[in-house]
Protein backbone atom coordinates (compact mmCIF):
# COMPACT_ATOMS: atom_id res chain seq x y z
CA UNK A 1 0.00 0.00 0.00
CA UNK A 2 1.45 3.31 -1.02
CA UNK A 3 -0.07 5.09 1.98
CA UNK A 4 2.63 3.46 4.11
CA UNK A 5 5.50 4.46 1.87
CA UNK A 6 6.79 7.88 1.03
CA UNK A 7 10.04 9.35 -0.11
CA UNK A 8 11.23 10.76 3.21
CA UNK A 9 9.72 8.19 5.54
CA UNK A 10 12.14 7.25 8.32
CA UNK A 11 9.94 6.10 11.17
CA UNK A 12 7.23 3.58 10.38
CA UNK A 13 4.45 1.76 12.25
CA UNK A 14 6.42 0.26 15.17
CA UNK A 15 7.07 3.82 16.35
CA UNK A 16 3.33 4.58 16.09
CA UNK A 17 2.62 1.58 18.32
CA UNK A 18 5.34 2.65 20.74
CA UNK A 19 3.84 6.14 21.01
CA UNK A 20 0.40 4.62 21.45
CA UNK A 21 1.45 2.16 24.16
CA UNK A 22 3.43 4.73 26.13
CA UNK A 23 0.38 7.03 26.02
CA UNK A 24 -1.96 4.26 27.18
CA UNK A 25 0.33 3.45 30.08
CA UNK A 26 0.66 7.07 31.15
CA UNK A 27 -3.09 7.61 30.87
CA UNK A 28 -4.01 4.40 32.70
CA UNK A 29 -1.67 5.27 35.56
CA UNK A 30 -3.00 8.81 35.74
CA UNK A 31 -6.59 7.61 35.96
CA UNK A 32 -5.70 4.86 38.43
CA UNK A 33 -4.32 7.52 40.78
CA UNK A 34 -7.38 9.73 40.29
CA UNK A 35 -9.75 6.81 40.86
CA UNK A 36 -7.97 5.76 44.02
CA UNK A 37 -7.74 9.18 45.60
CA UNK A 38 -10.83 10.96 44.38
CA UNK A 39 -13.36 8.21 43.76
CA UNK A 40 -12.83 4.82 45.37
CA UNK A 41 -10.76 5.84 48.41
CA UNK A 42 -11.36 2.69 50.53
CA UNK A 43 -10.11 -0.73 49.43
CA UNK A 44 -8.84 0.22 45.95
CA UNK A 45 -7.59 -3.32 45.38
CA UNK A 46 -11.19 -4.49 45.05
CA UNK A 47 -12.13 -2.08 42.25
CA UNK A 48 -12.12 -3.82 38.87
CA UNK A 49 -11.15 -0.59 37.14
CA UNK A 50 -8.15 0.14 39.33
CA UNK A 51 -7.08 -3.47 38.99
CA UNK A 52 -7.38 -3.22 35.23
CA UNK A 53 -5.31 -0.01 35.18
CA UNK A 54 -2.67 -1.63 37.40
CA UNK A 55 -2.43 -4.44 34.88
CA UNK A 56 -2.56 -2.34 31.72
CA UNK A 57 -0.05 0.33 32.74
CA UNK A 58 2.93 -2.03 33.25
CA UNK A 59 2.07 -4.32 30.33
CA UNK A 60 1.78 -1.46 27.84
CA UNK A 61 4.89 0.37 28.99
CA UNK A 62 6.96 -2.82 28.80
CA UNK A 63 5.53 -3.72 25.40
CA UNK A 64 6.29 -0.19 24.18
CA UNK A 65 9.87 -0.38 25.38
CA UNK A 66 10.20 -3.81 23.79
CA UNK A 67 9.05 -2.42 20.45
CA UNK A 68 11.45 0.51 20.76
CA UNK A 69 14.38 -1.81 21.42
CA UNK A 70 13.60 -4.30 18.65
CA UNK A 71 13.24 -1.43 16.20
CA UNK A 72 16.87 -0.35 16.71
CA UNK A 73 19.32 -1.51 14.08
CA UNK A 74 21.42 -2.87 16.97
CA UNK A 75 18.86 -4.12 19.49
CA UNK A 76 21.46 -5.85 21.65
CA UNK A 77 23.23 -2.58 22.29
CA UNK A 78 20.21 -0.78 23.71
CA UNK A 79 22.06 -0.50 27.03
CA UNK A 80 24.18 2.22 25.48
CA UNK A 81 21.09 4.47 25.59
CA UNK A 82 21.06 4.04 29.36
CA UNK A 83 24.80 4.39 29.83
CA UNK A 84 25.49 7.41 27.64
CA UNK A 85 23.09 10.15 27.62
CA UNK A 86 22.43 13.46 26.01
CA UNK A 87 20.47 16.17 27.81
CA UNK A 88 19.45 17.87 24.55
CA UNK A 89 17.90 14.68 23.18
CA UNK A 90 14.18 14.26 23.77
CA UNK A 91 14.63 10.52 23.36
CA UNK A 92 17.35 10.37 25.99
CA UNK A 93 15.37 12.40 28.52
CA UNK A 94 12.26 10.40 27.64
CA UNK A 95 13.97 7.09 28.33
CA UNK A 96 15.05 8.42 31.73
CA UNK A 97 11.47 9.50 32.49
CA UNK A 98 10.24 6.13 31.32
CA UNK A 99 12.59 4.25 33.63
CA UNK A 100 11.83 6.25 36.76
CA UNK A 101 8.15 6.13 35.88
CA UNK A 102 8.25 2.34 35.57
CA UNK A 103 9.92 1.93 38.97
CA UNK A 104 7.50 4.29 40.74
CA UNK A 105 4.59 2.68 38.96
CA UNK A 106 5.46 -0.71 40.39
CA UNK A 107 5.85 0.80 43.85
CA UNK A 108 2.45 2.43 43.59
CA UNK A 109 0.83 -0.78 42.34
CA UNK A 110 2.40 -2.64 45.25
CA UNK A 111 0.70 -0.15 47.56
CA UNK A 112 -2.69 -0.70 45.96
CA UNK A 113 -2.23 -4.45 46.20
CA UNK A 114 -0.78 -4.21 49.69
CA UNK A 115 -3.49 -6.33 51.35
CA UNK A 116 -2.62 -9.22 49.04
CA UNK A 117 1.10 -8.76 49.43
CA UNK A 118 0.88 -8.54 53.21
CA UNK A 119 -1.33 -11.59 53.39
CA UNK A 120 1.07 -13.61 51.30
CA UNK A 121 4.29 -12.37 52.88
CA UNK A 122 3.05 -13.03 56.40
CA UNK A 123 3.53 -16.70 55.71
CA UNK A 124 6.42 -16.66 53.25
CA UNK A 125 8.53 -13.52 53.44
CA UNK A 126 7.83 -11.54 56.62
CA UNK A 127 10.48 -8.89 55.93
CA UNK A 128 8.61 -7.81 52.83
CA UNK A 129 6.17 -6.11 55.17
CA UNK A 130 8.83 -3.63 56.19
CA UNK A 131 9.01 -2.55 52.57
CA UNK A 132 5.27 -2.20 52.15
CA UNK A 133 5.09 -0.27 55.43
CA UNK A 134 7.82 2.06 54.20
CA UNK A 135 5.99 2.48 50.89
CA UNK A 136 2.86 3.45 52.82
CA UNK A 137 4.76 6.15 54.64
CA UNK A 138 6.06 7.73 51.45
CA UNK A 139 2.83 7.21 49.53
CA UNK A 140 1.88 10.90 49.11
CA UNK A 141 5.34 11.83 47.81
CA UNK A 142 5.38 8.80 45.56
CA UNK A 143 1.94 9.60 44.19
CA UNK A 144 2.82 13.22 43.51
CA UNK A 145 5.93 12.32 41.55
CA UNK A 146 4.13 9.53 39.72
CA UNK A 147 1.36 11.87 38.53
CA UNK A 148 3.91 14.36 37.20
CA UNK A 149 5.90 11.59 35.53
CA UNK A 150 2.84 10.09 33.88
CA UNK A 151 1.90 13.49 32.48
CA UNK A 152 5.50 13.98 31.32
CA UNK A 153 5.48 10.59 29.66
CA UNK A 154 2.27 11.43 27.82
CA UNK A 155 3.71 14.73 26.61
CA UNK A 156 7.07 13.17 25.77
CA UNK A 157 5.49 11.01 23.06
CA UNK A 158 4.59 14.28 21.33
CA UNK A 159 7.88 16.06 21.99
CA UNK A 160 9.71 13.12 20.43
CA UNK A 161 8.14 14.01 17.09
CA UNK A 162 7.97 17.77 17.50
CA UNK A 163 11.79 17.86 17.87
CA UNK A 164 12.16 17.03 14.17
CA UNK A 165 12.80 20.32 12.32
CA UNK A 166 12.68 18.73 8.86
CA UNK A 167 8.95 17.95 8.92
CA UNK A 168 6.75 21.05 9.32
CA UNK A 169 3.69 19.11 10.42
CA UNK A 170 5.54 17.35 13.23
CA UNK A 171 7.64 20.34 14.24
CA UNK A 172 4.57 21.84 15.84
CA UNK A 173 4.22 23.13 19.41
CA UNK A 174 0.65 21.85 19.72
CA UNK A 175 1.63 18.24 19.04
CA UNK A 176 2.77 17.36 22.61
CA UNK A 177 -0.49 18.73 24.02
CA UNK A 178 -2.50 16.74 21.51
CA UNK A 179 -0.60 13.54 22.29
CA UNK A 180 -0.87 14.12 26.03
CA UNK A 181 -4.65 14.57 25.85
CA UNK A 182 -5.23 11.66 23.53
CA UNK A 183 -2.88 9.52 25.63
CA UNK A 184 -4.95 10.33 28.72
CA UNK A 185 -8.17 9.45 26.97
CA UNK A 186 -6.69 6.19 25.68
CA UNK A 187 -5.66 5.38 29.26
CA UNK A 188 -9.18 6.09 30.49
CA UNK A 189 -10.66 3.97 27.71
CA UNK A 190 -8.32 1.05 28.33
CA UNK A 191 -9.08 1.12 32.07
CA UNK A 192 -12.81 1.05 31.34
CA UNK A 193 -12.47 -1.72 28.81
CA UNK A 194 -10.19 -3.76 31.08
CA UNK A 195 -12.46 -3.04 34.04
CA UNK A 196 -15.61 -4.40 32.45
CA UNK A 197 -13.66 -7.38 31.12
CA UNK A 198 -12.49 -8.06 34.69
CA UNK A 199 -16.16 -8.08 35.73
CA UNK A 200 -16.28 -4.55 37.04
CA UNK A 201 -19.82 -3.25 37.38
CA UNK A 202 -20.57 -1.14 34.26
CA UNK A 203 -22.86 1.09 36.30
CA UNK A 204 -20.41 1.79 39.12
CA UNK A 205 -19.17 5.11 40.46
CA UNK A 206 -15.77 4.51 38.81
CA UNK A 207 -17.38 4.47 35.37
CA UNK A 208 -19.39 7.58 36.16
CA UNK A 209 -16.26 9.29 37.45
CA UNK A 210 -14.23 8.50 34.32
CA UNK A 211 -17.06 9.44 31.98
CA UNK A 212 -17.40 12.78 33.73
CA UNK A 213 -13.76 13.54 32.94
CA UNK A 214 -13.89 12.04 29.46
CA UNK A 215 -16.55 14.37 28.10
CA UNK A 216 -14.57 17.60 28.58
CA UNK A 217 -11.39 15.76 27.61
CA UNK A 218 -12.82 14.83 24.20
CA UNK A 219 -14.12 18.36 23.67
CA UNK A 220 -10.72 19.87 24.43
CA UNK A 221 -9.08 17.28 22.16
CA UNK A 222 -11.28 18.40 19.26
CA UNK A 223 -10.33 22.03 19.90
CA UNK A 224 -6.65 21.08 20.03
CA UNK A 225 -6.85 19.15 16.74
CA UNK A 226 -8.52 22.17 15.17
CA UNK A 227 -5.80 24.47 16.55
CA UNK A 228 -3.11 22.07 15.32
CA UNK A 229 -4.27 22.25 11.71
CA UNK A 230 -5.31 25.91 11.81
CA UNK A 231 -1.81 26.73 13.02
CA UNK A 232 -0.30 24.85 10.07
CA UNK A 233 -2.60 26.50 7.54
CA UNK A 234 -2.01 30.00 8.90
CA UNK A 235 1.76 29.48 8.98
CA UNK A 236 1.58 29.02 5.22
CA UNK A 237 4.32 27.65 3.00
CA UNK A 238 5.30 24.03 3.54
CA UNK A 239 3.25 23.88 6.76
CA UNK A 240 0.09 24.65 4.86
CA UNK A 241 0.99 22.14 2.15
CA UNK A 242 1.61 19.54 4.87
CA UNK A 243 -1.84 20.14 6.36
CA UNK A 244 -3.48 19.93 2.94
CA UNK A 245 -1.63 16.73 2.06
CA UNK A 246 -2.70 15.14 5.32
CA UNK A 247 -6.35 16.14 5.31
CA UNK A 248 -7.09 15.93 1.59
CA UNK A 249 -8.65 13.06 -0.28
CA UNK A 250 -6.99 9.69 -0.17
CA UNK A 251 -6.26 7.03 2.40
CA UNK A 252 -5.05 9.24 5.23
CA UNK A 253 -7.74 11.84 4.66
CA UNK A 254 -10.33 9.10 5.12
CA UNK A 255 -8.55 7.86 8.25
CA UNK A 256 -8.69 11.36 9.67
CA UNK A 257 -12.25 12.35 8.86
CA UNK A 258 -13.92 9.02 9.35
CA UNK A 259 -11.60 7.10 11.64
CA UNK A 260 -10.38 9.79 14.02
CA UNK A 261 -13.10 12.43 14.01
CA UNK A 262 -16.12 10.12 13.73
CA UNK A 263 -15.16 6.80 15.34
CA UNK A 264 -12.49 8.07 17.69
CA UNK A 265 -14.05 11.29 18.97
CA UNK A 266 -17.69 11.89 17.94
CA UNK A 267 -19.03 8.41 18.68
CA UNK A 268 -17.47 8.20 22.16
CA UNK A 269 -18.62 11.74 22.92
CA UNK A 270 -22.19 10.96 21.86
CA UNK A 271 -22.20 7.67 23.78
CA UNK A 272 -20.82 9.35 26.90
CA UNK A 273 -23.47 12.05 26.74
CA UNK A 274 -26.17 9.46 26.13
CA UNK A 275 -25.05 7.30 29.05
CA UNK A 276 -24.85 10.34 31.32
CA UNK A 277 -28.28 11.58 30.28
CA UNK A 278 -30.11 8.27 30.50
CA UNK A 279 -28.04 6.84 33.36
CA UNK A 280 -28.04 3.57 31.45
CA UNK A 281 -24.61 1.98 31.56
CA UNK A 282 -24.57 -1.50 30.18
CA UNK A 283 -21.58 -3.71 29.68
CA UNK A 284 -21.81 -3.45 25.90
CA UNK A 285 -22.16 0.35 25.90
CA UNK A 286 -19.14 0.90 28.08
CA UNK A 287 -17.02 -1.63 26.18
CA UNK A 288 -18.01 -0.34 22.74
CA UNK A 289 -17.36 3.30 23.68
CA UNK A 290 -13.97 2.48 25.11
CA UNK A 291 -13.03 0.41 22.05
CA UNK A 292 -13.93 3.29 19.74
CA UNK A 293 -11.75 5.71 21.72
CA UNK A 294 -8.81 3.33 21.76
CA UNK A 295 -9.08 2.65 18.06
CA UNK A 296 -9.29 6.39 17.41
CA UNK A 297 -6.11 7.10 19.36
CA UNK A 298 -4.25 4.29 17.62
CA UNK A 299 -5.32 5.70 14.28
CA UNK A 300 -4.32 9.21 15.36
CA UNK A 301 -0.78 8.02 16.15
CA UNK A 302 -0.42 6.37 12.74
CA UNK A 303 -2.02 9.29 10.95
CA UNK A 304 0.30 11.87 12.54
CA UNK A 305 3.41 9.74 12.08
CA UNK A 306 2.83 8.89 8.42
CA UNK A 307 1.31 12.13 7.15
CA UNK A 308 3.83 14.08 9.22
CA UNK A 309 6.67 12.56 7.21
CA UNK A 310 4.91 13.16 3.89
CA UNK A 311 5.87 16.82 3.55
CA UNK A 312 9.33 18.22 4.24
CA UNK A 313 10.51 21.70 5.07
CA UNK B 1 -4.99 14.60 55.36
CA UNK B 2 -3.31 18.00 55.45
CA UNK B 3 -0.03 16.33 56.12
CA UNK B 4 -0.59 13.98 53.21
CA UNK B 5 -1.33 16.86 50.89
CA UNK B 6 1.73 18.73 52.03
CA UNK B 7 3.94 15.74 51.38
CA UNK B 8 2.35 15.24 47.97
CA UNK B 9 3.05 18.84 46.99
CA UNK B 10 6.55 18.66 48.44
CA UNK B 11 7.39 15.64 46.28
CA UNK B 12 6.04 17.27 43.16
CA UNK B 13 7.79 20.57 43.79
CA UNK B 14 11.09 18.87 44.45
CA UNK B 15 10.86 17.08 41.11
CA UNK B 16 10.03 20.25 39.20
CA UNK B 17 12.80 22.18 40.93
CA UNK B 18 15.34 19.46 40.23
CA UNK B 19 14.35 19.39 36.55
CA UNK B 20 14.59 23.16 36.15
CA UNK B 21 17.96 23.29 37.82
CA UNK B 22 19.14 20.51 35.60
CA UNK B 23 17.95 22.27 32.46
CA UNK B 24 19.62 25.47 33.58
CA UNK B 25 22.98 24.02 34.42
CA UNK B 26 24.54 24.46 31.00
CA UNK B 27 22.22 27.11 29.61
CA UNK B 28 25.01 29.65 29.26
CA UNK B 29 27.46 27.31 27.58
CA UNK B 30 28.92 28.41 24.24
CA UNK B 31 28.39 25.97 21.39
CA UNK B 32 31.04 26.84 18.83
CA UNK B 33 34.61 26.19 19.88
CA UNK B 34 36.73 29.36 19.79
CA UNK B 35 40.26 29.62 18.44
CA UNK B 36 39.96 26.25 16.73
CA UNK B 37 39.62 24.91 13.24
CA UNK B 38 36.19 25.10 11.65
CA UNK B 39 36.12 23.33 8.31
CA UNK B 40 33.72 24.32 5.56
CA UNK B 41 33.14 23.50 1.91
CA UNK B 42 32.15 25.64 -1.05
CA UNK B 43 30.48 24.12 -4.11
CA UNK B 44 30.66 26.38 -7.14
CA UNK B 45 27.64 25.30 -9.16
CA UNK B 46 28.73 27.45 -12.09
CA UNK B 47 31.77 25.21 -12.55
CA UNK B 48 30.06 21.88 -11.81
CA UNK B 49 29.44 19.72 -14.89
CA UNK B 50 27.65 16.90 -13.07
CA UNK B 51 30.29 14.27 -13.89
CA UNK B 52 29.93 12.48 -10.53
CA UNK B 53 33.68 12.11 -10.09
CA UNK B 54 33.30 13.42 -6.53
CA UNK B 55 30.66 10.83 -5.63
CA UNK B 56 32.77 8.00 -7.07
CA UNK B 57 35.89 9.16 -5.24
CA UNK B 58 33.94 9.43 -1.97
CA UNK B 59 32.59 5.91 -2.28
CA UNK B 60 36.04 4.54 -2.98
CA UNK B 61 37.94 6.47 -0.30
CA UNK B 62 35.45 5.96 2.50
CA UNK B 63 34.45 2.42 1.51
CA UNK B 64 30.77 3.33 1.26
CA UNK B 65 28.78 0.20 0.29
CA UNK B 66 26.51 0.11 -2.77
CA UNK B 67 22.92 1.14 -2.21
CA UNK B 68 23.77 4.03 0.12
CA UNK B 69 25.81 7.19 -0.47
CA UNK B 70 27.45 9.96 1.50
CA UNK B 71 27.45 12.23 -1.51
CA UNK B 72 25.23 12.59 -4.57
CA UNK B 73 24.98 15.19 -7.29
CA UNK B 74 21.39 16.05 -8.05
CA UNK B 75 20.54 17.20 -11.55
CA UNK B 76 17.60 19.48 -12.29
CA UNK B 77 16.40 20.94 -15.55
CA UNK B 78 16.78 21.33 -18.44
CA UNK B 79 16.17 25.04 -18.21
CA UNK B 80 16.02 27.60 -21.01
CA UNK B 81 15.20 27.33 -24.71
CA UNK B 82 16.99 25.09 -27.19
CA UNK B 83 19.87 25.46 -28.14
CA UNK B 84 20.65 27.45 -24.98
CA UNK B 85 19.52 24.69 -22.64
CA UNK B 86 21.39 23.79 -19.48
CA UNK B 87 21.08 21.69 -16.33
CA UNK B 88 21.79 22.68 -12.77
CA UNK B 89 23.70 20.48 -10.37
CA UNK B 90 23.57 20.61 -6.63
CA UNK B 91 25.47 18.71 -4.01
CA UNK B 92 23.49 16.43 -1.71
CA UNK B 93 25.54 15.58 1.37
CA UNK B 94 25.90 16.54 5.01
CA UNK B 95 25.80 20.35 5.34
CA UNK B 96 27.97 20.27 8.47
CA UNK B 97 25.50 22.31 10.49
CA UNK B 98 26.84 24.30 13.42
CA UNK B 99 23.49 23.95 15.16
CA UNK B 100 23.02 20.37 14.07
CA UNK B 101 19.60 18.79 14.69
CA UNK B 102 21.15 15.32 14.36
CA UNK B 103 23.50 16.07 17.27
CA UNK B 104 20.72 17.54 19.39
CA UNK B 105 18.46 14.51 19.13
CA UNK B 106 20.96 11.64 19.37
CA UNK B 107 20.23 9.84 22.65
CA UNK B 108 23.73 8.47 23.15
CA UNK B 109 25.91 11.28 21.84
CA UNK B 110 27.01 9.08 18.94
CA UNK B 111 26.25 11.99 16.65
CA UNK B 112 28.62 14.73 17.80
CA UNK B 113 30.57 17.77 16.68
CA UNK B 114 34.29 17.15 16.78
CA UNK B 115 35.90 19.80 18.99
CA UNK B 116 39.13 20.11 17.04
CA UNK B 117 37.72 20.43 13.52
CA UNK B 118 34.09 21.45 13.94
CA UNK B 119 33.15 18.44 11.81
CA UNK B 120 29.82 16.76 12.59
CA UNK B 121 30.76 13.12 13.03
CA UNK B 122 29.35 9.73 14.02
CA UNK B 123 30.84 7.51 16.70
CA UNK B 124 29.87 4.20 15.19
CA UNK B 125 30.45 2.26 18.41
CA UNK B 126 28.13 4.46 20.47
CA UNK B 127 25.37 4.44 17.85
CA UNK B 128 22.46 2.10 18.63
CA UNK B 129 20.64 2.69 15.36
CA UNK B 130 17.53 4.41 16.69
CA UNK B 131 17.42 6.50 13.49
CA UNK B 132 16.32 9.58 15.37
CA UNK B 133 19.12 11.58 13.69
CA UNK B 134 18.02 10.37 10.27
CA UNK B 135 14.53 11.70 10.93
CA UNK B 136 15.88 14.92 12.45
CA UNK B 137 18.26 15.92 9.64
CA UNK B 138 16.35 18.46 7.54
CA UNK B 139 18.59 17.67 4.56
CA UNK B 140 17.71 13.95 4.61
CA UNK B 141 21.25 12.81 3.91
CA UNK B 142 21.90 10.43 6.82
CA UNK B 143 21.54 6.70 6.35
CA UNK B 144 22.17 3.42 8.13
CA UNK B 145 25.35 1.84 6.85
CA UNK B 146 24.38 -1.75 5.99
CA UNK B 147 27.78 -3.07 7.09
CA UNK B 148 28.15 -1.34 10.46
CA UNK B 149 24.41 -0.91 11.20
CA UNK B 150 25.31 2.58 12.41
CA UNK B 151 24.21 5.96 11.17
CA UNK B 152 26.60 7.28 8.54
CA UNK B 153 27.17 10.41 6.44
CA UNK B 154 29.83 12.73 5.02
CA UNK B 155 32.47 13.76 7.56
CA UNK B 156 34.76 15.65 5.16
CA UNK B 157 36.90 12.47 5.05
CA UNK B 158 37.90 13.09 8.67
CA UNK B 159 38.90 9.45 9.21
CA UNK B 160 40.53 8.96 5.80
CA UNK B 161 42.04 11.73 3.68
CA UNK B 162 42.21 14.41 6.39
CA UNK B 163 44.01 12.01 8.65
CA UNK B 164 46.57 11.50 5.89
CA UNK B 165 46.97 15.25 5.53
CA UNK B 166 45.11 15.37 2.22
CA UNK B 167 42.05 17.28 1.05
CA UNK B 168 38.69 15.48 1.09
CA UNK B 169 38.36 12.93 -1.72
CA UNK B 170 35.65 14.85 -3.58
CA UNK B 171 37.74 18.04 -3.63
CA UNK B 172 40.76 16.17 -5.01
CA UNK B 173 38.70 14.39 -7.64
CA UNK B 174 36.78 17.32 -9.10
CA UNK B 175 38.12 17.93 -12.66
CA UNK B 176 36.81 21.50 -12.88
CA UNK B 177 37.86 22.68 -9.43
CA UNK B 178 34.27 23.34 -8.39
CA UNK B 179 34.91 22.34 -4.76
CA UNK B 180 36.90 24.37 -2.25
CA UNK B 181 37.68 23.14 1.26
CA UNK B 182 39.12 25.18 4.10
CA UNK B 183 39.09 26.62 7.59
CA UNK B 184 36.64 29.41 8.41
CA UNK B 185 38.74 30.42 11.42
CA UNK B 186 41.75 31.20 9.22
CA UNK B 187 41.24 34.71 7.75
CA UNK B 188 43.82 34.05 5.04
CA UNK B 189 42.37 30.79 3.76
CA UNK B 190 41.14 30.53 0.18
CA UNK B 191 37.66 29.65 1.28
CA UNK B 192 37.29 32.74 3.47
CA UNK B 193 38.48 34.89 0.56
CA UNK B 194 36.02 33.17 -1.79
CA UNK B 195 33.12 33.56 0.63
CA UNK B 196 33.93 37.24 1.06
CA UNK B 197 34.08 38.06 -2.64
CA UNK B 198 31.29 36.03 -4.22
CA UNK B 199 27.53 35.80 -3.68
CA UNK B 200 27.02 32.48 -1.93
CA UNK B 201 23.95 30.78 -0.48
CA UNK B 202 23.14 27.93 1.84
CA UNK B 203 20.01 25.79 1.84
CA UNK B 204 17.27 25.75 4.48
CA UNK B 205 19.03 28.41 6.53
CA UNK B 206 15.64 29.44 7.89
CA UNK B 207 15.61 26.28 10.02
CA UNK B 208 18.42 27.73 12.11
CA UNK B 209 20.91 24.98 11.29
CA UNK B 210 23.84 27.27 10.32
CA UNK B 211 25.14 24.95 7.59
CA UNK B 212 28.81 25.10 6.55
CA UNK B 213 28.24 23.85 3.02
CA UNK B 214 28.20 27.02 0.91
CA UNK B 215 27.12 27.18 -2.71
CA UNK B 216 27.55 29.56 -5.62
CA UNK B 217 24.38 29.59 -7.70
CA UNK B 218 24.58 28.47 -11.31
CA UNK B 219 22.82 30.35 -14.08
CA UNK B 220 19.36 31.73 -13.52
CA UNK B 221 16.37 29.48 -13.99
CA UNK B 222 14.41 27.02 -11.96
CA UNK B 223 11.88 29.58 -10.85
CA UNK B 224 8.33 28.55 -11.60
CA UNK B 225 6.41 31.57 -12.89
S1 LIG C 1 23.18 18.13 7.33
FE1 LIG C 1 22.06 16.67 8.57
S2 LIG C 1 23.60 15.20 9.20
FE2 LIG C 1 24.71 16.99 8.49
S3 LIG C 1 25.05 18.20 10.36
FE3 LIG C 1 23.18 18.98 9.40
S4 LIG C 1 21.55 17.81 10.44
FE4 LIG C 1 23.46 16.72 10.84
S1 LIG D 1 20.96 6.32 14.87
FE1 LIG D 1 22.88 6.40 16.05
S2 LIG D 1 23.75 8.41 15.64
FE2 LIG D 1 21.61 8.48 14.99
S3 LIG D 1 20.48 9.28 16.76
FE3 LIG D 1 20.39 7.06 16.93
S4 LIG D 1 22.16 6.52 18.20
FE4 LIG D 1 22.51 8.63 17.50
Amino acid sequence: MSAFHSEYLVWHWPIAFYLFLAGVSAGAMFFAVLLKHLCVKEAPHLSGYIRAACLIAPVTVMAGLGILVTDLTKPLQFWKILLFYNPTSVMSVGVMILLVYTVLMFMWIALVMRPYIDEWSELHLPWLQHITAWLSRVEPTLTGILVILSLSLGAYTGFLLSALPGYPMLNNPVLPILFLLSGLSSGAASSLLGGVLLHGNPDSREVKFIHKIEIPLILVEIVVIFTFFMGLVLTGGQSKIAAMNALGFGFWGAVFWFGILVIGLSVPLAMNLFMTATAKRRWAYVAATASCSLLGVLMLRHFILYTGQLTIA
Amino acid sequence: MDNVRRQFIKGGTALVAATSLYLLHDAGAEDTPQGKVRYALLHDETKCIGCNACAEACRHTNQVPEGVARLRIERSGPYGEFPEQYYRFSRVSCQQCEQAPCVNVCPTGAAYIDDKTGIVSVNSWKCVGCQYCIAACPYHIRFINPLTHSADKCDFCKETNLRDGKQPACVEACPTGALMFGDLEDPHSNIVAALNTQPVYRTKEDLGTHPKLFRIRAKAGGITL
